[in-house]
């Protein structure tokens, strides 16, 4: 079976990777993205970065900012899945969610639970839920509504009745320990950063916390090693010489959109969606079986998925944290980080990598 | 290869060494002195300058998720605009893991003991750890708000449950020792209780946050981990909370304990504000209790983050956040909380804060039992060390900081009338030789033969703050890593446990628990070797003290 390919022709791994680190070294401005890889990929993309001047960015940067925006806004209370499932006497659903999200927060058989969902948008859940509004549109009015008449401040026209309000700030405010639950990618950061806003408010006479649902292809993982390596997240570039966050400025898809990025290491092992972008630019892919690409890549190797062909550290949504995956379904095949680490030993030696 | 270091001041409070002399190193340790005549491969000049064995500091906030949120909490640290300013907050407290090795390296320090992993976090922690350069590393890890350790609290099991419940803890998640912080007040806080002291009880177990830190200490004492419980006390930073600390020394009756950053506990309720100093009167008791030990979490003005596991005080320091933002994490047991503070020079209470510490500093007579830390980045960045050897060597220099100080804050302490000056032998019995003893870490902290070669080559200037600033050399296991105050070559250090024994029963219940709390493998937080992608990640320390 073969696993590297130059336009399409098998080829040596030696000869995919020598050529790539080619397009790296003739590129003014290469863009690692995808990222979609475990934390030793993620560690070796910006150590590939770092030497080679590139930016970082992951598929799904714009969920994860929607959280961090208001993090390093104004802050943020959250608690884990365990918590929420096993704790929560008050759950507070905010938006569309994943459909597998639902059974797994309530599978625990609690004895009082309250489950309100604001805005469900199309979602469908056939269990015990009080609904309020529909539209996702709703939702900032929603909560600014609620938050004002819990602080006890005059509220402006809310898309509901002042009677649901009222008696939503009510549960709210009766819960001993509430959990609001929303999805990262469902809504915009001001959104967020009202419904944190609430969060907080509650907790100066009850106990409530947030439960963001991150985006998947192992977002969570990579931010934390962004985090580590460069005290920055995703949307980091280092073509200065150091590292340098700018979510506008080192957006993928915007760089290769508007041609300011001449090369791309794209980077899916978990996800077969293709590059969000319609441009053609020289791309070196470094995907697992099914991931489909729109365009030949110049350079193409086939490499293994995180805990399943390779053991692997990942996020792991029900521990919260990053956890050990033992494969699932050993064989040999090459994994991200060791492709960078080849592409990256193909480099000249003119500069080093600190890390 | 056979290294002299010749001609310079060899401190070695272990060995009671200080003179003019030679110390050899080979093959990355220590070594006697060679027959007479023996040519070295490599002979460093020392003359003029100081010979110590690497720093090394036992509570450092540097590594894991809490600390991570606090990166990610505070971008402005690292503005796009500039390379690294060095006037911006933070600037200069070494941010990433790359960054902290270095500068810990540079000023001297060989060691660090991170002091706060949740359990669930170590793999976390161990991977961050593993991309700090240059130094050694060990953590703690965090019991005592734990649903399992309350749960055996509450329904009265043997001591041994407790302990081998500890054991596996230790073992699992790759640990040096056990820290608790706030026994019993994050569980308090998840059931909305907004204090929590020494004889309150955790509310739906019953179990008193004494209960939980006896019965950790017991554990830790009976497995023979060589270092003792780690406690942050009840009450951190409370006005009056002298009395939660010299509770909590007595509490400790006759067995081994350490209190973690002391000054936050140094409180008295005097004087127009209700805030003072009680450090005289902790000294005291510290003095007294010949089994405590204590390190200081000395105060710095400038800004900084605090970054805690006492959630239940985080949250309660939410309305002196600076800049105007934090989180609080409400984990499955302690959390966390990250909180940005800023010490002020003019502020009457930062002013108490930072006379306390090294009043604590100072009033305690033991080197070896009061240890230097700042409870990086809670009372000040690590980078602030150099000054803060420089003001316990120099009362005139402390003078002059206290000129500065808002003299109603300083009245309220006794640091103006304290003459005493640390003596480079003093710094060394607190930075090196005691954290060594303290962590049951033989080969470290000393210069006698067979030691690890971690060794520091000071410059004698008579600005202690330049002296400790930027070491001259700096060799890590025999390989010179610092010239200059600037790092020369890149390594990696290794992460020091223990592994005390446990009955395996334990393993069964927990699987259980996992099982059926969290639908998780019960060792999901377990740290493979393979997951750590350096050579010899580890390095085993024997219990037995």
């Amino acid at each position: 079976m073969d696993h590297a390919w130059i336009d399409g022709q098998p080829v040596q791994l030696e000869a995919a990777c020598a050529e790539a680190a080619r397009l790296l070294e003739r590129s003014r401005l290469p863009v690692i993205a995808g990222l979609g890889t475990d934390v030793a990929g993620a560690r070796a993309a910006i150590a590939l970065a770092q030497r080679t001047g590139a930016v970082v960015d992951h598929m799904h940067s714009e969920a994860l900012l929607h959280v961090l925006d208001v993090v390093r806004d104004a802050g943020i209370m959250t608690t884990t899945p365990t918590e929420a499932r096993l704790r929560a006497d008050m759950l507070l659903l905010v938006g569309p969610l994943p459909a597998d999200a639902l059974p797994q927060l309530l599978s625990a058989k609690l004895r009082e639970r309250i489950v309100i969902w604001l805005c469900p948008g199309g979602t469908v859940f056939g269990g015990k839920v009080q609904a309020i509004g529909r539209s996702p549109d709703l939702l900032p009015t929603l909560l600014a509504a609620a938050r004002a008449t819990i602080a006890g401040r005059p509220a402006g026209p809310a898309p509901v009745g002042v009677k649901t309000i009222r008696s939503l700030g009510d549960q709210l405010k009766a819960a001993r320990f509430g959990v609001a639950v929303w999805s990262a990618a469902a809504l915009d950061p001001l959104t967020i950063e009202m419904l944190c806003g609430l969060i907080k408010d509650l907790n100066v006479q009850t106990r409530f916390s947030g439960l963001p649902l991150p985006p998947g292809d192992n977002a969570l993982g990579v931010l934390q090693v962004c985090g580590w390596m460069t005290a920055l997240p995703p949307r980091t570039g280092f073509a200065r010489g150091f590292a340098e966050h700018d979510p506008w400025r080192f957006d993928a898809r915007r760089l290769v959109e508007r041609g300011e990025a001449d090369c791309v290491v794209w980077i899916s092992t978990y996800d077969p969606a293709p590059p969000p972008w319609t441009r053609d630019v020289p791309t070196i892919a470094l995907t697992s079986g099914g991931a489909s690409l729109p365009r030949r890549p110049r350079v193409l190797i086939a490499v293994g998925c995180p805990g399943v062909d390779h053991d692997a550290i990942e996020y792991v949504a029900a521990a919260g944290t990053l956890a050990w995956e033992a494969a699932a379904a050993r064989r040999t095949i090459i994994r991200v980080s060791d492709a960078l680490d080849r592409i990256a030993a193909a480099l000249p030696t003119s500069v080093a990598s600190p890390c | 290869m056979l290294t002299r270091i010749t001609g310079g001041r060899v401190i070695d409070p272990t060995a009671e060494r200080d003179e003019i002399g030679d110390v050899w190193l080979r093959d990355g340790r220590i070594s006697a002195p060679p027959p007479a005549g023996t040519q070295p491969d490599e002979t460093c000049d020392a003359a003029g300058k100081i010979v110590m064995a690497g720093a090394i500091d036992i509570h450092s906030h540097i590594a894991g998720a809490n600390v991570n949120t606090a990166r990610l909490l505070l971008p402005e640290w690292h503005r796009a605009s500039a390379a690294r300013p060095a006037d911006t907050p933070l600037s200069n407290a070494g941010w990433p893991t790359f960054e902290t090795g270095c500068r810990y390296a540079t000023m001297g320090f060989t060691m660090v003991v991170e002091p706060a992993v949740a359990p669930h976090y170590a793999l976390h922690a161990h991977l961050e750890l593993a991309d700090i350069p240059i130094i050694d590393k060990a953590t703690l890890s965090i019991l005592g708000n734990d649903d399992f350790l309350l749960r055996l609290l509450r329904d009265k099991e043997s001591a041994d449950a407790v302990r081998d419940y500890v054991a596996w803890t230790i073992d699992t998640t790759r640990a040096i020792g056990i820290k608790v912080v706030n026994a019993g007040g994050a569980a308090a806080f998840k059931a909305n209780g907004r204090q929590f002291s020494l004889d309150d009880a955790v509310p739906d177990y019953g179990v008193s946050s004494r209960a939980i830190v006896k019965a950790l200490q017991h554990a830790v004492h009976d497995l023979r981990l060589p270092h003792p419980l780690h406690v942050h006390c009840n009450n951190l930073g409370l006005a009056g909370n002298a009395e939660t600390a010299l509770a909590t020394i007595a509490a400790a009756e006759d067995l081994p304990l350490h209190l973690a950053h002391l000054q936050f506990y140094g409180y008295g309720s005097e004087g127009e504000r209700g805030f003072s100093s009680a450090a005289a009167r902790v000294a005291e008791a510290v003095n007294r209790a010949k089994n405590v030990t204590v390190d200081v979490g000395q105060v710095m003005f400038g800004p900084t983050v605090t970054i805690s596991s006492d959630v239940l005080r985080q949250f309660n320091a939410r309305s002196q956040a600076h800049p105007n933002k934090w989180t609080i994490f409400d984990g499955d047991a302690n959390g966390w909380g990250i909180v940005p503070y800023e010490y002020r020079a003019n502020n009457f209470y930062n002013a108490v804060q930072w006379a306390v510490g090294l009043e604590l500093f100072l009033l305690i007579d033991d080197p070896t039992r009061v240890f230097f830390t700042t409870d990086h980045p809670n009372g000040a960045p690590f980078t602030t060390y150099p000054q803060i050897f420089a003001l316990l060597m120099s009362r005139d220099l402390r003078a002059e900081w206290i000129a500065r100080l808002p003299r109603p804050a300083i009245e309220l302490t006794t640091l103006p009338s304290i003459r005493r000056e640390y003596s480079l032998g003093e710094i060394a019995a607190m930075t090196r030789a005691a954290p060594a003893r303290l962590f049951g870490l033989k080969d470290r902290g000393h210069l006698g033969p067979g030691a690890v070669a971690d060794i520091v080559v000071y410059s004698d200037d008579a600005d202690r703050a330049k002296m400790f600033g930027g070491a001259a050399l700096v060799f890590k296991d025999g390989k010179l890593v610092v010239r200059d105050g600037k790092v020369t070559r890149e390594q990696w250090g290794r992460a020091l446990t223990v592994r005390p024994g446990y009955d395996h029963n334990i393993d069964r219940r927990l699987r259980d628990y996992y099982a059926e709390r969290y639908g998780l493998a019960h060792d999901f937080m377990r740290v493979p070797e393979a997951a750590i992608s350096r050579p010899e990640p580890f390095e085993h320390v024997p219990c037995a003290r």
